[in-house]
């Protein structure tokens, strides 16, 4: 178990080390300069250059790599070309943000979709052609449509919720609660259909086992059956496809909170993008591949540890 | 060219239909074409029959519904909108299909190098295992950041991140058509690695390609409007759909029209790539399940069932020895009486016809028959375990004052586990693969006797111990994986016990397994059935199990009784040619004591439900059928003991049953 976790942890060490590195070539070969989005279109070429100059940005990529490495483990992700102010920081701020929209969207994705797919999986017929065809055509939906549809028929219709912005929780519980309703139900639209495709499948499989047969014979309600033995069964792949749900929204938090005025990762990431705020975007390149890694990481060892064949493994 | 071994054991492709077939078959399908097909034609002709063009701009006629002059309305500057949508939709979707041609390009050649070779294998895991931890959506911005918004690049760079994904779809595929006969004869051939691989893999892979290409199609397609819906797209005022929602959004107070067609484009376009894939893999449809799970209403029509059933049943009625008074006989408790039993297909052949049963208490009857005959339906309709689609269309299954066939679920789940148990003949796989024996048991024990959970888990290792497990505690904590076949068995057996039933249904317990755990499994049923009293209904294939543990027989042919008796009358006198067929077949059970010098094997195989000949079913098999075999056959009372026999030449083809060891005349391979 430990050979095994030190095993992941290094490839999860690896894999932090080529998505930065890749970032890092990129930024290096787009022929960018850092001078001139730090002091603007007004400054002088001299100025432009000295600037550079003091960053090193005329260092090999590989020795300025390294130097961010070492700032990076030192807990340094450097300052904003732009306004000067502290990455590590200003992400530490705006992480519970995009974490919250995260982790309550694949909560709320997770609930109505398990529920659709297991009343797919174990009603079949019409139902299953209902729920099978919706999941279909939410996954289609472009999430930034379906957030703005949201906010026209609550925000603007019904006058239910605020359209856009962000109240943090410790000016206002309640208030926060509200700002996130729609971008979270915006999320856990497109996920949900995913993760009920999955369980459907899944759950449909499990009930084709024999045993379910003999659970049946020995009189187990069927209640039971479902939501014990066969959920049990589907667990491990709609566990991988709740992990990568979880990815996805948190890579599209981006869209969801530039819709939604929300001041997450997501946001600083277009910001940072549209004015070429590269050391910027290179710490969000990390704190990005950091959360997947992890989320990865995690999924594996769950599905050791509720995986009978791999656990006695 | 001489006939290669390539071409011998290349298999015939195509067992479905083709993919343009399934596309032709399917209307929806050619909507979804239709629809982006006809986009970008309209899109690369819209100079042509566009009267407004996409950038013109008429501030008198600002943010406007749908209208003659502007059929889907205006946007903020008063431009068109279908003029705007129509002409961005050609470089969205040529674009979009960059990533799908980069993501194939890529993934293709290295996974039938990866699936060829072991080296690569290793690394390319590694590499695709890494692609696909990036987190995919950053790169793209990170690569638009130094690169800026070029969309062909941008799209092709977000093609070269999906290679981790599709190499995952893909290598597993291709590489079991590497180790595929036909692929490996080709190598034996001398045709080389890569030719191998482009001629014989890739055509087979065609088409998960094809589904994931249009999968990635539409992908490509929603990552350009959500780019472009974030700023990150196109400039201004070049017309992109992401722009349009964009724009759109920020005016849905003013006029909420403007989403309707910008979204609506974008999502039909990505619906119509998304159906298209689904049709084009064959549809989604999953197997239904082994049980059916929906409570069944209790049916209008159980009570004219029930008549009609009785009705039926009264000229057969004399075949059934003990019944031959009246018919709605009262069943004694704990006894279990099938009669008349038809169970069909909904909307199909029957499977089982007019079977009638009797298992008194403490009685074990044998239901012996070829696979196909119905005796593993027969007996999963006593417990209403029959598979959904299947049903029971008359007769009635009687334990004690119930009528099973008819019971509602309430009714079956209180004889289930309690009073009748099941053991199945898939000892492994009849136990749930996620949960310990322990655990199983012991909520077994809990459920069916009312007990606390340490009182469970006592009953839980002496049941085990009853079932003649040594090494009780290693078996309570393993996983059925951990465990052998025959171990399993002894597992399922003390599940089955873990009611105090007085019925036990198994359906082939010994088959599964080695031919030593098959004898030890069969002198622990003997012994139970010693000490329990229980009675049982045996069903197997294996007449020298039927002489060693039964009491009765049944013989199934075709879905019906061809005979019944006891043991001894039915294995010593067997009055039915089919009997005599399978008493010569089995290698244990000799007839009348003589030397089997040779084993008979019976010609041809059980026809198919569908296909049974209208008089005698055996017939065709039958080396005694004469022309009177034609017409249908009534189960009558045997010559000799209790019991019944259908056979209309019974009397010509009395004690004749050795002929079954000479030659096979038809069919047989002797």
């Amino acid at each position: 178990m430990v050979v095994f976790i030190l095993k992941r942890a290094g490839f999860a060490l690896l894999t932090l080390v080529v998505a930065t590195a890749i970032a890092f070539v990129l930024v290096h070969w787009s022929g960018s300069s850092p001078g001139v989005v730090a002091l603007g279109a007004g400054a002088t070429p001299a100025e432009v250059h000295a600037y550079n100059v003091k960053l090193g940005w005329y260092d090999p990529w590989i020795v300025q790599y390294a130097h961010w490495v070492a700032q990076v483990v030192q807990g340094h992700l450097g300052t904003s070309l732009i306004d000067g102010r502290d990455i590590a920081a200003d992400i530490a701020k705006r992480l519970p943000v995009t974490a919250a929209l995260a982790v309550f969207g694949t909560i709320v994705s997770c609930a109505a979709g398990i529920l659709m797919g297991i009343v797919a999986a174990v009603r079949g017929g019409l139902v299953d052609r209902v729920v099978t065809a919706t999941a279909g055509i939410l996954l289609s939906l472009p999430a930034f449509w379906v957030g703005v549809l949201l906010v026209y028929v609550f925000a603007v219709q019904l006058r239910l919720l605020p359209a856009t912005g962000f109240v943090p929780f410790s000016t206002n519980p309640q208030a926060w609660v509200r700002s996130l309703v729609l971008p979270v139900l915006t999320i856990a639209i497109t996920s949900a259909a995913g993760i009920a495709r999955q369980t459907r499948a899944s759950m449909a499989e499990t009930l084709t086992k024999e045993h379910i047969r003999s659970l049946r014979a020995l009189g187990t309600p069927t209640s039971r059956i479902i939501y014990i033995h066969a959920l049990r069964g589907a667990s491990l792949p709609i566990l991988a496809s709740i992990a990568i749900q979880f990815i996805v929204l948190f890579g599209g938090s981006v869209i969801i909170e530039v819709l939604f005025a929300l001041p997450g990762i997501g946001q600083a990431m277009q910001a940072a993008v549209g004015s070429a705020d590269l050391p910027f975007v290179q710490a969000l390149v990390l704190v990005a591949t950091l959360v997947v890694v992890v989320v990865n990481l995690a999924l594996e060892l769950l599905t050791r540890a509720l995986d009978p064949k791999l656990r006695a493994a | 060219m001489t006939v290669s071994t390539t071409s011998i054991v290349r298999p015939a492709r195509v067992e479905r239909p083709s993919l343009v077939r399934r596309i032709l078959r399917s209307p929806l399908a050619l909507v979804c074409i239709l629809w982006l097909v006809g986009l970008v034609l309209a899109s690369l002709t819209a100079p042509l029959w566009l009267h407004d063009g996409p950038l013109e701009q008429d501030l008198s006629v600002v943010m406007q519904g749908p209208s003659a002059a502007h059929l889907l309305g205006t946007d903020e500057l008063g431009r068109d909108m279908l003029s705007r949508l129509v002409t961005a939709a050609a470089p969205t979707m040529l674009i979009a299909l960059i990533t799908p041609v980069v993501a194939m390009l890529v993934t293709i050649p290295v996974t039938l190098w990866a699936a060829r070779t072991a080296r690569a294998e290793s690394v390319m895991n590694r590499v695709s295992e890494i692609v696909l931890s990036l987190p995919g959506t950053v790169i793209i911005l990170a690569f638009i950041a130094a690169v800026g918004t070029d969309m062909p690049l941008v799209m092709a760079m977000f093609g070269l991140l999906l290679f981790g994904a599709m190499y995952k779809i893909l290598f597993g595929q291709a590489a079991s058509l590497h180790r595929q006969l036909f692929v490996e004869a080709a190598a034996i051939d001398g045709v080389r690695p890569m030719t191998a691989s482009i001629r014989h893999v890739l055509p087979n892979m065609s088409e998960t390609v094809i589904v994931q290409f249009v999968l990635l199609f539409g992908v490509g397609i929603g990552m350009q409007a959500g780019l472009a819906f974030i700023g990150l797209g196109p400039q201004p005022p070049e017309p992109t759909w992401g722009g349009m929602i964009q724009s759109a959004s920020k005016f849905i107070f003013q006029q909420p029209w403007m989403m309707v067609p910008t979204g609506g484009i974008l999502a039909l376009t990505i619906i119509a790539a998304n159906v298209l894939a689904d049709i084009l893999s064959g549809g989604v449809a999953v197997p239904p399940p082994l049980i059916s799970l929906r409570r069944r209403r209790p049916s209008a029509d159980a009570a004219d069932r029930t008549s009609a059933a009785e009705a039926a049943s009264a000229p057969a009625s004399s075949a059934d020895a003990s019944s031959a008074s009246t018919v709605a006989a009262s069943v004694a408790d704990r006894e279990l009486v099938v009669r008349d039993l038809v169970i069909g297909v909904d909307g199909g052949p029957a499977l089982v016809t007019g079977v009638s049963l009797r298992v008194a208490p403490g009685k074990v009857l044998g239901l012996v028959g070829e696979s196909g005959c119905g005796k593993s339906v027969t007996s999963y309709a006593t417990l209403g375990l029959l598979a959904p689609g299947l049903s029971v269309r008359s007769g009635s299954i009687r334990w004690g004052a119930l009528d099973l066939a008819t019971a509602d679920e309430k009714a079956l789940q209180r004889v289930r586990g309690h009073q009748i148990a099941f053991i199945s003949q898939e000892p492994t796989r009849s136990l749930d693969p996620m949960f310990t024996i322990e655990w199983q048991l012991v909520a077994a024990i809990r459920r069916l006797r009312g007990v606390r959970r340490a009182e469970a888990k006592a009953i839980a290792a002496r049941l085990l111990t009853d079932v003649g497990i040594l090494d009780v505690p290693r078996v309570l904590g393993s996983y059925p994986h951990q465990i052998s076949g025959g171990m399993a068995q002894r597992v399922a057996i003390s599940l089955a016990l873990a009611g105090t039933p007085s019925l036990l249904i198994a359906d082939e317990p010994t088959t599964a397994l080695d031919v030593t755990v098959q004898a030890e499994i069969l002198d622990l049923l003997r012994g139970l059935i010693a000490e329990r009293g229980m009675s049982v209904v045996l069903v197997t294939h294996d007449l020298g199990v039927v002489a060693d543990l039964c009491d009765d027989v049944a013989v199934m042919y075709a879905g019906q009784i061809v005979e019944t008796g006891t043991v001894r009358d039915v294995l010593m006198r067997p009055e039915h040619p089919y009997t005599m067929a399978l008493l010569a077949a089995d290698p244990h059970a000799t007839i009348g004591g003589a030397d089997p010098v040779r084993l008979a094997s019976i010609p041809g195989q059980v026809p198919a439900p569908a296909a049974w000949p209208s008089g005698c079913r055996f017939i065709d098999r039958c080396r005694f059928a004469a022309a009177e075999c034609a017409s249908a056959v009534p189960l009558e009372p045997r010559a000799q003991g209790l019991g019944a026999v259908r056979c209309t030449r019974r009397d010509a083809v009395a004690g004749r049953e050795e002929e079954w060891l000479a030659p096979a005349m038809v069919g047989g391979d002797a």
